[in-house]
């Protein structure tokens, strides 16, 4: 069917933190859900709706996120597909709480636990499904990584003694991090664990404005090779599940998300080195002529190149905070999550459609 | 005075202080606190207000607005906007009546570049535009009525001793003014003004150069860059001239000396990087102008124009007679240190269209060689997906090229010569991370093949009687053309192997086109098997019905494919009368 590779989009509303909501009641808030799919934001002077694949309000539990985003995702990884979850929001809109859980030490076994220990969970679950049903026959290894891209640099948030890994292409794996450490995974406790270690290490900072937020793009990835042996012939299937937190959207002003915004050349001695973007925003309009733009895409995008419109499977949860002081921010994370439901597989293909007819 | 003086003295001391943690110190801030110099900063700014509003030097407009500029920045840096605004507002107001003189100018122009900074955070691009494009209007004012080197703010803070040269002073004016033109620059190009938008992108390029205010590799990448613009306009001298300027203040960049002791490994893959990026920009004009040298030459099936040929090339030499007094020079960046090593580069390559094989060969060759330059920074080991786009470019180069030669022996060879590039890197590659390239692949093997096939079939005609030879390979090179395209519509199918049903927008014109050629290359199967013949019609009709029936079910189809779907009905309609024939012949008795 058509609707076939596009990134899928599912939108969370948070409730509004414990002093900020306002005695009177639905004043406060900007926004309000209409259905399973459909948002309105009180912008003036019409309010807004907005259609997603789902909108979940306040009071969805962790498990109906989990169910409806993430249960599909992980069993196409199972299949041999790639799949990436992305959590996408301002600072304080819940992104955290969704992906992980509440803040506590203990989150693995928490009933509030997120997106991701539950993913963990399942993953194991069907591993242990699958080598129960086929016997001594198959065999599974589970590795992960887990990096950060924090100012256009890759660190690797298994090794805090690493700096500055470079992303490589390889024609049978695709992309990866040259250099990051990979650790083996034997159950969804373990893989937990490697997680809140490698959470520890991430650059959070604050500002008069943000009491806390995430400066970097985390990318947690469990790489799935199941090897099958079938009289004499080995199959082989490998797969990937990215599960990424995004930094704050307040941040991804750098990272051209925002569009409009001029890139500043700050202290006057220092170069004038955006004005690249501005060509290459101005060589990207061509009409479809044969050229070459000598600035690469964010690492991030490379990184998850295959993720934005390859053949996986990926899902975005954008958190918003209902409140109406945050109107501004939530106005442009739906922007946001509209525009990457339009993100899908573009499969150009050159083809020079003269003097083949004859 | 003397007290005055004193807290002179000091607010001196602290501006001072302030600027160097602005500037130097927030650079070194850590992560997690990264505006904790400017907070800083933003206290002994403050503090100097306070000492100067109490003295009588207070009273000096122009050093309060300076202060004021200074906040204003400082805030809009640390992402408040809101009183940053107040502040450089504060500021202008304050030089209104003397933003002409050569003490106000400078600081003036500056602060409306960060009020255009500033609107363009708030998404109000055209307010940014306005303060921006007021700026250039004061700066061609002052040059005009004045033009001599203005102070430098920093300047209203020093002592008479420390005073700047007028050389320093208009060479940082110089810079201001730059950057008014290079936030213009994005200004038109968030305004979707291209064309404006380039000029200033280029202005300001050349104005680096001038003021030597510049990194060589930075420049020559973003000189490399703007040339692609210029392909998208066809305009090829002014795309080459970037380029040939590109490549010769890249060459700088290997002799500056600060570079040269703790260069490190990386510092130096990322020199060859850029070289070879610079490269792949040269190889894309190379490709640029033989296709569109193409387009011109080409008649109405693709072939040499052997009329056009003539009247282009008598065009060109009346061109060139009349040529000494023509455009020229307008946009070009030539400062006269770096002219003579530019026009040298130039002179490798031409900027006219090729009108015959010798001078599309000439540029093929140019293009050839930076295939080979580009080639060995970004090889398929960690670089897979430029190799295979640099790859594509050779076979590209090698495809045009193959168009203006006459012999078809050779033109066959130049397709084998792609056919050998591409295949084996198509057989290596996984399509479960590189579907894209993948599919474009197979598309253009089985395009090639066809072209291959389409080509001995011509040689053939020529011949008094198709020899087993020529007939073995016409078979072949079309069951290799059928493969690939199979490949391709393969790929197209679901996880459960199903065909979809209705075809993606961005698909939809490869795959009817791999559908419509695979029909053609069934008709072209030569066999003396009548059976198999028949059976080669019938998979072709099958074909040809399912382009027809498409359109049918999805009339939005029609537009991408009218040719091939005018053809398809036709043959649709023949088809089925031919092969009656066909079977009478053979069973003649039924």
């Amino acid at each position: 069917s058509v609707e076939g590779d596009a990134i899928k989009v599912y939108v969370r509303v948070r409730p509004p933190s414990e002093g900020t909501a306002l005695p009177d009641g639905d004043q406060g808030l900007c926004l309000s859900v209409l259905s399973t799919n459909t948002i309105r934001l009180h912008s003036k002077p019409e309010p807004k709706i907005f259609t997603f694949d789902y909108v979940a309000n306040m009071e969805t539990t962790q498990e109906s996120v989990f169910s409806s985003v993430a249960k599909n995702i992980v069993e196409s990884c199972m299949n041999g597909y790639n799949g990436t979850i992305f959590a996408y929001g301002q600072t304080g809109s819940g992104k955290t709480f969704t992906m992980m859980g509440p803040s506590d030490s203990d989150n693995f076994t928490h009933s509030l636990r997120g997106v991701i220990p539950r993913s963990f969970e399942y993953l194991f679950f069907l591993i242990e499904r699958e080598k129960e049903k086929a016997g001594s026959g198959k065999s599974f290894l589970c590795k992960c990584s887990f990096i950060e891209i924090y100012n256009e640099q890759i660190f690797d948030l298994l090794d805090s003694a690493s700096a500055g890994l470079f992303l490589r292409e390889h024609i049978k794996k695709g992309v990866f991090v040259d250099g990051a450490v990979e650790q083996v995974l034997s159950s969804a406790a373990e893989a937990y664990q490697v997680l809140t270690m490698g959470w520890r290490n991430r650059r959070v900072a604050s500002t008069s404005m943000n009491r806390e937020s995430s400066r970097s793009h985390a990318v947690f990835t469990i790489t799935v090779e199941s090897m099958e042996k079938n009289n004499e012939i080995v199959n082989i299937r490998s797969s990937l599940l990215n599960l990424v937190d995004l930094a704050g959207s307040e941040r991804q002003k750098d990272t051209h998300t925002e569009g409009l915004r001029l890139k500043e050349a700050g202290n006057i001695n220092r170069s004038l080195s955006c004005l690249g973007q501005v060509i290459t925003a101005l060589v990207d309009v061509g009409n479809g002529k044969q050229r070459h733009i000598c600035y690469r895409d964010s690492k991030l995008t490379f990184l998850l190149r295959d993720s934005l419109g390859g053949n996986a499977k990926t899902c975005i949860i954008a958190n918003v905070h209902p409140g109406s002081r945050c109107f501004g921010e939530t106005l442009s994370t739906l922007n946001f999550a509209q525009r990457a439901k339009l993100i899908k597989n573009k499969a150009v293909v050159n083809e020079d459609t003269q003097g083949n007819v004859s | 005075m003397a007290a005055a003086g004193d807290g002179w003295a000091a607010a001196r001391e602290k501006f001072r202080s302030a600027r160097a943690l602005s500037s130097v110190e927030s650079r070194k801030d850590p992560a997690t606190e990264p505006f904790r110099s400017k907070y800083a900063a933003r206290a002994l700014l403050e503090e100097v207000k306070q000492l100067l509003s109490g003295a009588e030097e207070g009273g000096d407009a122009v050093r309060r607005a300076v202060l004021e500029y200074e906040l204003g920045v400082n805030h809009a840096d640390t992402e408040e906007l809101s009183a940053g605004e107040e502040h450089l507002l504060r500021c202008t107001r304050l030089l209104e009546p003397q933003r002409l003189s050569r003490r106000c100018v400078a600081l003036y122009i500056q602060a409306q570049n960060n009020l255009g900074i500033l609107w363009s955070e708030r998404d109000e691009i055209q307010t940014a535009q306005t303060y921006l494009e007021s700026a250039e209007a004061l700066y061609h004012q002052y040059m005009k009525e004045n033009g001599n080197p203005p102070l430098d703010p920093s300047e209203h803070f020093m002592d008479e001793e420390e005073q700047l040269t007028d050389q320093e002073r208009s060479k940082r004016f110089e810079k201001a003014y730059t950057h008014t033109l290079y936030y213009l620059a994005q200004v038109y190009q968030h305004l979707e003004m291209i064309e404006k938008a380039a000029q200033y992108c280029h202005t300001t390029l050349k104005r680096q150069l001038e003021f030597s205010g510049y990194y060589p590799v930075e420049w020559a990448l973003n000189a490399a860059t703007l040339s692609q613009y210029y392909l998208s306009k066809q305009c090829f001298m002014e795309a080459r001239h970037c380029l040939a300027a590109a490549n010769v203040i890249f060459s700088q960049a290997g002799q500056v000396p600060s570079a040269e002791d703790n260069e490190t490994e990386q510092d130096q893959q990322d020199l060859r990087q850029r070289k070879a990026e610079i490269a792949r920009c040269w190889i894309k004009y190379c490709l640029n102008l033989l296709q569109s040298a193409r387009k011109l030459l080409e008649d109405n099936i693709g072939e040499l124009d052997l009329d056009r040929q003539l009247e282009l090339k008598a065009q060109r030499k009346k061109e060139e007679d009349e040529k000494e007094n023509g455009r020229k020079k307008a946009v070009l960046f030539v400062t006269s240190d770096i002219c003579d090593s530019v026009l040298a580069m130039e002179e490798k390559v031409s900027c006219v269209y090729p009108l015959d094989f010798q001078e599309a060969r000439e540029i093929f060759l140019v293009g050839q060689n930076y295939v080979q330059e580009a080639k060995e920074f970004f090889q398929v080991d960690g670089y897979v997906t430029d190799h295979i786009e640099i790859v594509q470019d050779h076979s590209a180069l090698f495809k045009v090229l193959a168009f203006f030669e006459e012999d078809y022996e050779r033109r066959c060879k130049m397709h084998k010569r792609r056919v050998d590039m591409l295949e084996p890197l198509y057989a290596d590659l996984n399509p479960q991370y590189y579907l894209l390239i993948s599919r474009q692949l197979q598309f253009e093997l089985a395009d090639t093949y066809y072209e291959m096939m389409d080509l001995k079939v011509a040689i053939g005609n020529r011949l008094e009687e198709l020899d087993t030879h020529t007939i073995k390979k016409i078979n072949s090179l079309a069951q290799l053309a059928i493969k690939y395209y199979e490949l391709f519509l393969d790929s197209l199918r679901n996880p459960d192997k199903v065909f979809p049903e209705e075809l993606e927008e961005d698909v939809l014109r490869p795959a009817m086109v791999a559908k419509f050629h695979i029909a053609r290359l069934y008709g072209k199967l030569i066999t003396s098997d009548g059976k198999k013949q028949l059976e080669n019609m019938q998979t072709s009709l099958e074909y040809y019905t399912f382009l027809v029936d498409y359109c049918e079910k999805y009339p939005d189809a029609v537009h991408a494919v009218e040719t091939e779907l005018e053809l398809s009905k036709e043959m649709v309609g023949l088809l089925p009368t031919r092969m009656e024939r066909l079977r009478a012949k053979l069973c003649p008795f039924i």
